[in-house]
């Protein structure tokens, strides 16, 4: 029997995430996912930001690792909450991840969730975890082109993070080109020179912040 | 990489069609995928068959048809087609425009027609 049918495949992704949007709304919490390559330092970043703006809103963290819970525990050092995700092998996270682990999480009064999604350039794109925004995160460690080689995040990203400039005197990293191709893919792109290890720059990814917040909390 | 999550979505989809009319072996899935839609065709079909392998679904064709890129400017909304991920930001035909196309075809990732006995 042929049976002619249009259905998208990645709908139960897309069902679960509206899932996790509809709770978040009716709380009128912001949620950030972070996508960045393995080492360009997301949870440094987390680490700083859950610190410097404890005393102003109330952040929890989902961190999603193939293994160990090593990040959940360091964001934890700093009082927010965090759950870890193991994915075993999976590149990156679905919905249904993110919504398990946010009923272990206390969403009371809370205003900010981060999702640290597995480090990854391609794959976690592709998946909706139900966030308001995605926050792409490229350390000056590595290659200027990787909004050229990886097109789709820094498209669909709302912000970018050009993180660990203290380290531009010792690489080659240009920031002008690595910008100017990131905004050429996404004419809206909010970007941000921050080094998450000496502080520089971090003001303006926290106003930022606040003003996501502001907006999503105007929207409940 | 992320092909055998959706390879396991689409199985799961394709089964869930099947049943609704009564069928329990799926013999032919066809799927449409825009161009920017992430799939690596040959990636999908290896995940599918490894899925398939040693159940009622061993065998089972997966045919897959990618959709062209289909783009329009938002400012002078000139609709034009192209080639590969670089197409997005590519100048618009009508204006010279490089950022900003409303990709109106390219991202789907849709199962179509499910054959099934």
């Amino acid at each position: 029997m042929q049976i002619p049918v249009v259905r998208n495949v990645l709908e139960a992704n897309d069902k679960m995430a509206a899932e996790v949007r509809r709770e978040l709304a009716s709380r009128g919490i912001l949620a950030l996912n972070l996508i960045s390559s393995p080492g360009a330092g997301k949870t440094t970043l987390l680490e700083r930001t859950l610190r410097d703006l404890g005393g102003e809103f109330r952040m929890a963290v989902i961190e999603g690792d193939l293994q160990t819970d090593n990040d959940a525990r360091r964001v934890s050092a700093t009082g927010a909450q965090a759950v870890q995700i193991n994915t075993e092998g999976g590149c990156h996270l679905n919905s249904n991840l993110v919504l398990s682990a946010m009923e272990q999480l206390d969403l009371a009064g809370l205003d900010i969730l981060f999702i640290e999604n597995v480090g990854n350039l391609v794959c976690p794109v592709e998946f909706d975890c139900g966030e308001d925004a995605k926050v792409a995160i490229l350390s000056v460690a590595e290659g200027d082109d990787k909004p050229e080689k990886y097109p789709l995040l820094f498209n669909l990203a709302k912000a970018m993070l050009l993180n660990k400039v203290d380290l531009l005197p010792h690489v080659d990293f240009d920031t002008a080109r690595a910008r100017a191709h990131a905004t050429r893919l996404n004419r809206d792109l909010a970007v941000f020179e921050v080094s998450a290890r000496d502080g520089s720059g971090m003001e303006a990814w926290y106003d930022w912040l606040r003003r996501m917040r502001e907006t999503k909390r105007a929207q409940r | 990489m992320h092909e055998m999550s959706v390879a396991m979505s689409l199985l799961e989809l394709a089964e869930e069609t099947a049943a609704a009319q009564g069928c329990t072996r799926l013999m032919r899935v066809r799927v449409e995928y825009g161009a920017l839609a992430g799939i690596m065709p040959e990636a999908l079909e290896l995940c599918f068959e490894a899925l398939t392998r040693g159940t009622a679904h061993e065998g089972a064709a997966l045919e897959l048809v990618c959709l062209p890129l289909r783009l329009r400017c938002v400012f002078c909304g000139t609709v034009f087609g192209g080639e590969g991920q670089e197409a997005r930001f590519t100048p618009c035909p009508g204006c010279g425009e490089v950022a900003g196309h409303v990709v109106e075809q390219g991202k789907e990732l849709l199962l179509r027609e499910v054959e099934a006995s």
